[in-house]
């Protein structure tokens, strides 16, 4: 699942969803600044990690409410600087979401592919 | 190529916060040759730590940081 291709590989876990919105943020942040230090980096949403994706909710909440910007644009941050994000079929079926409801390009894997990811990585960080 | 102390991009990053002065820094980068230097100034108050970890992590040679005021210049010298 990693390409080997960064200087080191750092895997995020985020399990905090639409309900704790000043918990959303910082993992895709800290992500981003991983992979601009040259690391390959993912971020495994589970639990209720996956309603953060959720194609009409990116826009409408943010780490500081009706201030500051919203999630959508600590997404793009991220992706812009190649961080992969990865879910799971258990935690979409968890919230009632299939992957159709998330924005693009988010991965579908499995518990075996998450802790090989994880045995492989230089980091596993979770939030 | 020759080393030159004139930084061949500038790149400002003040008023940002963390992670923007890593990733602007990361993406000019990608644009100079081997040897050239770039210098990033930038208000967060945590880039000194974090200019040592992204070059350590890149292999990007930090030059130096010196501080005017609030703002941080961070001159870096890209890796041959």
């Amino acid at each position: 699942m990693w390409t080997g291709e960064g200087e080191g590989k750092v895997l995020y876990v985020h399990t905090h969803g639409v309900d704790d919105p000043g918990r959303c943020a910082t993992p895709f942040f800290l992500a981003a600044a991983a992979a601009a230090s040259d690391c390959e980096v993912a971020i495994y949403f589970t639990m209720y990690g996956p309603t953060l994706l959720q194609t009409d909710v990116v826009d409408k909440i943010g780490p500081k409410g009706d201030r500051g910007q919203p999630l959508a644009y600590f997404i793009d941050q991220a992706r812009g600087v190649g961080v992969r994000f990865l879910v799971c079929q258990p935690s979409l079926e968890l919230n009632d979401l299939a992957l159709e409801d998330l924005i693009d390009d988010v991965e579908m894997i499995g518990g075996a592919a998450f802790n090989d990811l994880a045995i492989e990585a230089d980091a596993v960080v979770s939030f | 190529m020759a080393e030159s102390d004139t930084p061949a991009e500038v790149v400002d990053c003040v008023g940002m916060q963390c992670p923007l002065p890593v990733i602007k820094i990361a993406q000019a980068i990608k644009g100079l040759d081997a040897g050239q230097l770039l210098e990033l100034l930038a208000t967060d108050p945590g880039i000194e730590p974090d200019m040592h970890a992204w070059t350590r992590r890149t292999k990007n040679e930090l030059v130096g940081i010196t501080k005017d005021g609030e703002v941080f210049h961070v001159l870096v010298r890209k890796a041959g």
